[in-house]
C-alpha cells in the first residue's frame, strides 16, 4: 500500500516536469535553433560540451528536440485519452443502465471493437484522413474506448444490483435521478484511474503512429525523432544519442502515468 | 445452442469486420486515387481510368455488393502497388509472420504465465517487486524502440534485417538455421512486451483468488502450501488468463506490425508499413480485414476453449 | 481432547479473541454462540492453525494433549484433517470451483493414507454415488454442505468443528442437514464443536453451549439451562431474538382489530420467462395491518413484494391501494411510491455508501420534490426512528454506524414522506440478535403511534409469530394459507405449513 503511494507520489512527481518542461519549451527555444533549414551545427554530433546530447541528422540539438517533443506526446496523450474515456462512459453507462436492444447493440458493439487491434484500426484511420494532430486524436480516441466501456458497464450493472439503487427507485427516482445520484458518483473515480491510464496506452500509441510516419509531419514529437532515426540510419551509425533520450522520455512518462493509476487504483478499489 | 450463439455471434463480427473495411475506406474527405496517386505524374484520364478499375465509379451500394461478394470468394480486390491480387500477396507474406507470432506468442505466454504464478505467489517479495516493475517499464517500452535498441546493443551478433541471408546454403539445415538466426531478435522484442503483459495479467488473476475460501479449505486438509497452489488456486486463476491472453492477441498483432517494420521481417506486418506508406488503400483494406478476421476467429478458438477447460461454462 | 487454554488472537492492537477456556471431550458436542465480530470463527479457525499470518496468538491449543501452536509444519500437516476437521459454510465457495467433489473428498483420504471410499461416505451423507463426478455449481445449497460434511468426515477425525454449517440455507434443507450431522455424531462417537450465530440451531443440535461476546466467552453451561435461565444480559439478548412459536412472551404484537382494506392484491400472476413466479395470488393488508407472508427462498415471496411496488410489472392481476388501481408507470405511479415504502433486508447495503444519513433519509424528499423545511422534515424522521438526537448523526456516513442504526436510517428514510404501508423484505434478518428485538419492537410503535401498516417479508416463523396479525405463506409462487398469526402458526391447516414448523429449530 505505501509502496504504491510511493511510486505514486514519484510518477506525479514526473509528470509534474514533464507538464512544466513542456509548457517552457515552446517559450524558449527560438523556432530558428528547431528548423533543419537554419540550423548550423555539424550533423551526427555525439554529445558535447555544446550539445548536451549530441545532435541529430540535420544538426539540430537531440536535447531541445526532446524537450519541444514533450508538449506534442502530453497533448497527444491527455486528448485522446479523455475522447476514449468520454466515448467508453458514455457507452458503458448507457448499455449497463438500460436494457433492451440499444443496449444489446451497444454491448455487441463495444466487444467487437474490444476484439479488435485498437492500433490497427488506428492506423488505418490516420492513412485515410489527413495528416495532422486532429488526425492522431482522433483515431487513437476512436479506437481505445471500448475497455473503458467495459468497466464502467460492469461497474454500473455492479451498482444498480445494489439494493441502495433499488430503494432509489422504490422511492420514485427515474433515470436521471439514479444515474446521476448514484451511478455517476460511484463511476467517476475508476474513470478517473482508467484515464490516467488510457493516457499511457495513448502516449505510446501516438509514438508508434508517429514512428511508422503518419504523425503531423509539422511538428516535433518523441515518436516522429524515432521515426527520423530509423529513416536515417541511427542505429547502424550507433548513433545511440539521438535513439536513446525520445525513448527514455516515452518510457519515462508512460510509466509515471501508469504508476499515478495505480497508485490511484489501490486507493479507489475497496480492499477486501 | 450456445455453441450456435457462439458462431452466429462470431459470424456476425465477420460480417462487422466487412462492413468497417469498406467504409473506412470510402467515407473518407477526399478522393482515394487521387491520394494514392499523389507525387506520381498522372493525367485524368489515367485517373478515370483507375476509378474504373477499382470500381468507384459506380453507386456506393453497388460498390459494397460487390465488395462483399467478392470477400466471400475470397477475392480481396487488386494491389495497387504490386498491381497483384491482395490475396496472392498476402498468403505470400503469411509464412514468415506466422512464424514470429508464433513462435513469440508461445514463449511470451508459457513464461508470463509461470513468472506470473510464482510473483503472486510471493506478493510483495524481491522477486514479485522485481518482475512486476520490469513488467510495468516493459509495458512502458514502445515495442519498435525495444527492436532499435535491442538491434543496437547486440551489433553485428545476430542479423537485423530479413528471415535470411542469400548466400546461405540450400540444404534444410544451413536454411532453418539461417532463419532461426535472423528470428533471434524479432522474437526477443516481441516476447518482452508481450510477455510483461501476460505476466501482470496472470499476477492478478492469482491475487484475485488467493483468499477464496477453498483454499482455507485445501489448507485445513493438510495440503503443503505448494500443492495448495498447484491444484486449487493456479486452476481456477490460470481460467480467466487465458481468456484475457487471447482477448489480447491484438496487442500481438499490432507489436508484429512494429516489430517487422524494424526488422524489416518479410511478413505480413512490413506488408502494412508498406501499404500505409504507399499509401495502397486495397492492400490495406485486405491486411485490415484478414487481420481482424483473423483476431476474431482466435478469440472464438479462445471461447471454445475456456468452455473445454471451465466446468462452470457450457458450450455444446 | 480439546482444551483451549488462556486462548488470546490479536490482529495488530486489536484483541479479537480474549483469554478464552474451553475444553470438549470426545463425543460431547459444543455450540459456540455469538454475533458477527464476537471471535467464534477465530477461535475456531486456531484450532487448525488456520489463521492469516498477521494473527498473534497466546495460550495453548491442546489437541489430545499436544499443542497446536508449536507442532512442526509436517506435524500440523498431518493433525490438519485427520485429527480434526471443518465443515465450512458450504454454499460459499469453500468448495473448488472446478474441481468435481468427488476428487476433493478423495483429497484428504490420498494425502494421510486413509482407507474408504468416496461412495461410502456420500452414503453417509444420504448423497447418490453419482454426484461424486458433480462439480459444486451443479448442486444445490443443501448438497453442497453435505459434501462438505462427507468431505470432513474422510479420514475419520475424533473432532469435527462446524462453522455455520446451515446459514445460508432455508429452514427446511437446514433441518435436513442438522438431522444427518447429528446422526453422523452420534453414530461415530464424534467430537463436535458448532459455530453459530443462531442459538435455535445449536439448541437442536449441542448438549452444552458456550457464549462469545466482543472475543470474551461470557457463559457456558448445560444448552437447557444457559437458554432457559441465562446469567449474562448478552445471552439474554440473544434467547430473546429467537422467539418461540406459540409462548405469548414472545408475541409482542397487539390484539389485532378488524380493519379496512388499505392495499388488495387480486389474482396477480408474474412470469419470469416461462417460469411462473406468482400464481394467481390474493392478498390484503388493511389499514394498520402487519401482515407476513412467509416462504423459502424461491417460494415468489420477494417477486410479489416487488410487483407490489410497481417495480416489475405483472403478467396478469391487479394491485388496489386505497380503492384505486395502483397504475403502472408515470406520475401517478411515482405519487403511488411515496405512499407505499420500502425496507430492505441488508441496510448497509440499501443505503449508498457516499452518501451521508441527511442525504440518504432526504432522497425521497428530493425525488418528489416535497414542499417545506428539508432540515426539520429529515430531523423529525430520523428521531422518529429512534435515532436521538438527530443531530449526532446526520453527517455520518453509513459505514461509521452499526448495523441497527443503519436500519434505522432505512426506515427513516422511509418514513420521510409518510407513508401508509411498509413492505418490508426480511428486515431484521442480517442484523445482529442483539439489535433485532430492537428494531421488531420500532415497527410495532410506528404502527401504534402512526398507524403505518407494514407487510413483512421473511423466511424466520419466529419473526411472524413476535410482530404479525396476519400470515400468509407462499409456495412455489402460491399462498397455500393464510390467517390470523394464532390460526396459521398454532393449526396450521396446509401440510406445507406444518413442515414449514416442524423444520424450525426447537430450543
Amino acid at each position: 500500500m505505501s509502496r504504491f503511494n510511493r511510486s505514486g507520489v514519484a510518477g506525479a512527481a514526473i509528470l509534474a516536469v514533464a507538464a512544466l518542461v513542456a509548457v517552457i519549451a515552446p517559450l524558449v527555444i527560438s523556432a530558428d535553433e528547431l528548423d533543419v533549414t537554419r540550423v548550423t551545427a555539424a550533423p551526427w554530433q555525439s554529445p558535447g560540451a555544446e550539445f548536451w546530447l549530441g545532435t541529430d541528422h540535420t544538426g539540430r540539438s537531440v536535447a531541445l528536440l526532446v524537450a519541444q517533443g514533450a508538449g506534442t506526446s502530453l497533448f497527444v496523450g491527455l486528448t485522446a485519452a479523455v475522447l476514449a474515456v468520454g466515448i467508453g462512459t458514455l457507452v458503458g453507462i448507457v448499455s449497463g443502465h438500460f436494457g433492451g436492444l440499444v443496449a444489446g447493440a451497444l454491448l455487441r458493439v463495444t466487444d467487437f471493437f474490444l476484439v479488435l487491434p485498437a492500433l490497427v484500426l488506428a492506423i488505418a484511420l490516420s492513412t485515410v484522413l489527413p495528416r495532422g494532430l486532429g488526425t492522431i486524436v482522433l483515431a487513437i480516441g476512436l479506437t481505445s474506448w471500448p475497455s473503458t466501456a467495459r468497466m464502467v458497464r460492469a461497474q454500473t450493472l455492479t451498482i444498480e444490483a445494489r439494493p441502495f439503487v433499488e430503494r432509489a427507485r422504490a422511492l420514485g427516482g427515474g433515470h436521471v435521478h439514479v444515474i446521476g445520484r448514484h451511478v455517476l458518483p460511484s463511476v467517476v473515480p475508476l474513470v478517473l484511474v482508467n484515464a490516467t491510464l488510457a493516457v499511457a496506452t495513448a502516449i505510446v500509441a501516438e509514438s508508434t503512429l508517429a514512428f511508422l510516419g503518419l504523425g503531423d509531419p509539422t511538428r516535433i514529437s518523441w515518436g516522429a525523432m524515432l521515426h527520423q532515426a530509423q529513416l536515417h540510419g541511427a542505429v547502424p551509425q550507433r548513433a545511440w544519442w539521438f535513439l536513446l533520450p525520445p525513448g527514455v522520455a516515452i518510457v519515462v512518462v508512460v510509466l509515471a502515468f501508469t504508476l499515478v493509476g495505480r497508485a490511484l487504483e489501490a486507493v479507489v478499489t475497496p480492499k477486501r | 445452442m450456445r455453441l450456435a450463439s457462439r458462431l452466429g455471434g462470431a459470424a456476425l463480427s465477420l460480417v462487422m469486420v466487412a462492413v468497417l473495411g469498406f467504409f473506412l475506406f470510402r467515407v473518407v474527405p477526399g478522393d482515394p486515387v487521387v491520394s494514392m496517386t499523389r507525387g506520381r505524374p498522372t493525367t485524368a484520364a489515367m485517373q478515370a481510368e483507375l476509378r474504373a478499375q477499382f470500381g468507384l465509379d459506380r453507386p456506393l451500394h453497388e460498390q459494397f455488393w460487390g465488395y462483399f461478394t467478392s470477400l466471400l470468394r475470397g477475392d480481396l480486390g487488386t494491389s495497387f502497388t504490386f498491381r497483384r491480387p491482395v490475396s496472392d500477396v498476402i498468403l505470400e507474406r503469411l509464412g514468415p509472420t506466422l512464424l514470429l507470432v508464433g513462435t513469440s506468442t508461445v514463449i511470451a505466454v508459457g513464461l508470463g504465465l509461470w513468472l506470473g504464478v510464482l510473483a503472486a505467489w510471493r506478493r510483495d517479495s524481491a522477486f514479485d517487486r522485481t518482475t512486476t516493475g520490469v513488467s510495468l517499464t516493459l509495458w512502458a517500452v514502445p515495442t519498435f524502440w525495444l527492436g532499435m535498441l535491442l538491434m543496437m546493443v547486440t551489433g553485428d551478433l545476430f542479423p537485423s534485417r530479413g528471415m535470411r541471408d542469400t548466400d546461405t546454403a540450400p540444404d534444410f539445415l544451413s536454411q532453418a538455421l539461417d532463419v532461426g538466426h535472423h528470428l533471434v531478435l524479432p522474437s526477443l522484442t516481441l516476447v518482452a512486451v508481450v510477455c510483461a503483459e501476460y505476466l501482470l495479467v496472470m499476477r492478478s488473476s492469482l491475487l484475485e483468488e488467493m483468499h477464496a475460501p477453498y483454499l482455507t479449505t485445501a489448507r485445513a486438509k493438510g495440503l503443503r502450501d505448494d500443492l495448495v497452489r498447484r491444484r486449487h488456486a493456479v486452476p481456477n486463476a490460470v481460467l480467466p488468463a487465458i481468456t484475457l491472453v487471447f482477448l489480447r492477441f491484438g496487442l500481438v498483432v499490432a507489436g508484429a506490425i512494429t516489430t517487422e517494420t524494424v526488422f524489416s521481417w518479410p511478413g505480413l506486418g512490413l506488408l502494412f508499413y508498406d501499404a500505409l506508406t504507399g499509401p495502397d488503400y486495397f492492400l490495406l483494406q485486405g491486411l485490415l480485414v484478414v487481420t481482424a478476421g483473423a483476431v476474431v476467429v482466435m478469440n472464438l478458438l479462445a471461447e471454445l476453449l475456456y468452455g473445454v477447460l471451465d466446468p462452470r461454462v457450457k458450450v455444446v | 481432547m480439546l482444551e483451549l487454554r488462556n486462548l488470546s488472537v490479536h490482529y495488530g492492537h486489536k484483541r479479537v479473541v480474549d483469554d478464552v477456556n474451553l475444553t470438549l471431550a470426545p463425543g460431547q458436542t459444543l455450540g459456540l454462540a455469538g454475533e458477527s465480530g464476537s471471535g467464534k470463527s477465530t477461535v475456531a479457525m486456531s484450532v487448525l492453525r488456520l489463521l492469516p499470518r498477521t494473527a498473534r496468538v497466546e495460550g495453548e491449543i491442546l489437541l489430545d494433549g499436544e499443542d497446536v501452536a508449536t507442532m512442526s509444519w509436517g506435524r500440523l500437516r498431518a493433525v490438519r484433517w485427520a485429527g480434526a476437521s471443518i465443515v465450512f459454510q458450504g454454499a460459499m465457495h469453500s468448495l473448488n470451483p472446478v474441481q468435481r467433489v468427488g476428487d476433493q473428498i478423495a483429497e484428504p483420504m490420498r494425502l494421510h493414507g486413509t482407507r474408504g471410499s468416496v461412495r461410502e461416505l456420500l452414503h453417509r451423507v444420504e448423497l447418490p454415488p453419482e454426484k461424486a463426478r458433480a462439480y459444486p455449481h451443479e448442486l444445490s445449497g443443501g448438497q453442497k454442505q453435505r459434501v462438505m460434511i462427507a468431505m470432513a468426515l474422510a479420514c475419520g477425525p475424533r473432532l469435527v468443528i462446524a462453522d455455520e454449517p446451515t446459514t445460508a440455507l432455508d429452514v427446511v434443507v437446514q433441518a435436513q442437514v442438522l438431522a444427518v450431522l447429528k446422526r453422523l455424531v452420534a453414530e461415530q462417537d464424534l467430537g463436535l464443536m458448532m459455530i453459530s450465530h443462531d442459538l435455535s440451531v445449536l439448541a437442536e443440535t449441542c448438549d452444552e453451549l458456550a457464549v462469545m461476546h466482543r472475543g470474551e466467552l461470557v457463559e457456558r453451561g448445560r444448552t437447557r439451562e444457559v437458554i432457559a435461565n441465562p446469567r449474562h444480559p448478552h445471552t439474554a439478548a440473544l434467547t430473546a431474538a429467537f422467539p418461540v412459536i406459540g409462548d405469548p412472551a414472545h408475541r409482542w404484537a397487539e390484539p389485532g382489530r378488524t380493519a379496512e382494506p388499505l392495499l388488495e392484491v387480486r389474482d396477480l400472476t408474474v412470469d419470469y420467462g416461462r417460469t411462473r413466479a406468482v400464481d394467481a395470488v390474493d392478498l390484503t393488508v388493511g389499514r394498520g395491518e402487519i401482515v407476513a407472508l412467509v416462504g423459502q427462498s424461491g417460494s415468489g415471496k420477494t417477486t410479489l413484494a416487488r410487483t407490489i411496488m410497481g417495480l416489475r410489472k405483472p403478467s396478469s392481476g391487479r394491485v388496489i391501494f386505497d380503492g384505486a388501481e395502483v397504475p403502472r408507470s408515470g406520475k401517478a405511479l411515482k405519487a403511488f411510491r411515496r405512499q407505499v415504502q420500502l425496507v430492505l433486508q441488508d441496510p448497509a447495503s440499501a443505503l449508498n455508501p457516499r452518501h451521508t444519513v441527511r442525504a440518504a433519509v432526504a432522497e425521497g424528499l428530493r425525488v418528489h420534490d416535497v414542499p417545506g423545511d428539508e432540515q426539520s422534515q429529515v430531523t423529525a424522521a430520523v428521531e422518529h426512528a429512534e435515532l436521538r438526537p438527530a443531530s449526532l448523526y446526520l453527517d455520518s456516513l453509513p459505514h461509521e454506524l452499526s448495523g441497527g442504526q443503519q436500519q434505522r436510517v432505512v426506515i427513516a428514510g422511509a418514513l420521510v414522506l409518510q407513508p401508509r404501508l411498509l413492505v418490508a423484505d426480511e428486515p431484521v434478518a442480517s442484523l445482529d440478535a442483539s439489535v433485532r428485538g430492537e428494531i421488531v419492537a420500532l415497527l410495532l410503535r410506528l404502527r401504534r403511534e402512526l398507524g403505518l401498516a407494514s407487510l413483512i417479508i421473511t423466511h424466520d416463523l419466529g419473526l411472524a409469530w413476535q410482530i404479525a396479525d396476519r400470515v400468509a405463506v407462499m409456495h412455489q409462487g402460491k399462498i397455500v394459507e393464510q390467517g390470523s398469526v394464532e390460526q396459521v402458526l398454532l393449526n396450521p391447516s396446509h401440510d406445507y405449513t406444518r413442515a414449514l414448523l416442524r423444520a424450525v429449530p426447537q430450543v
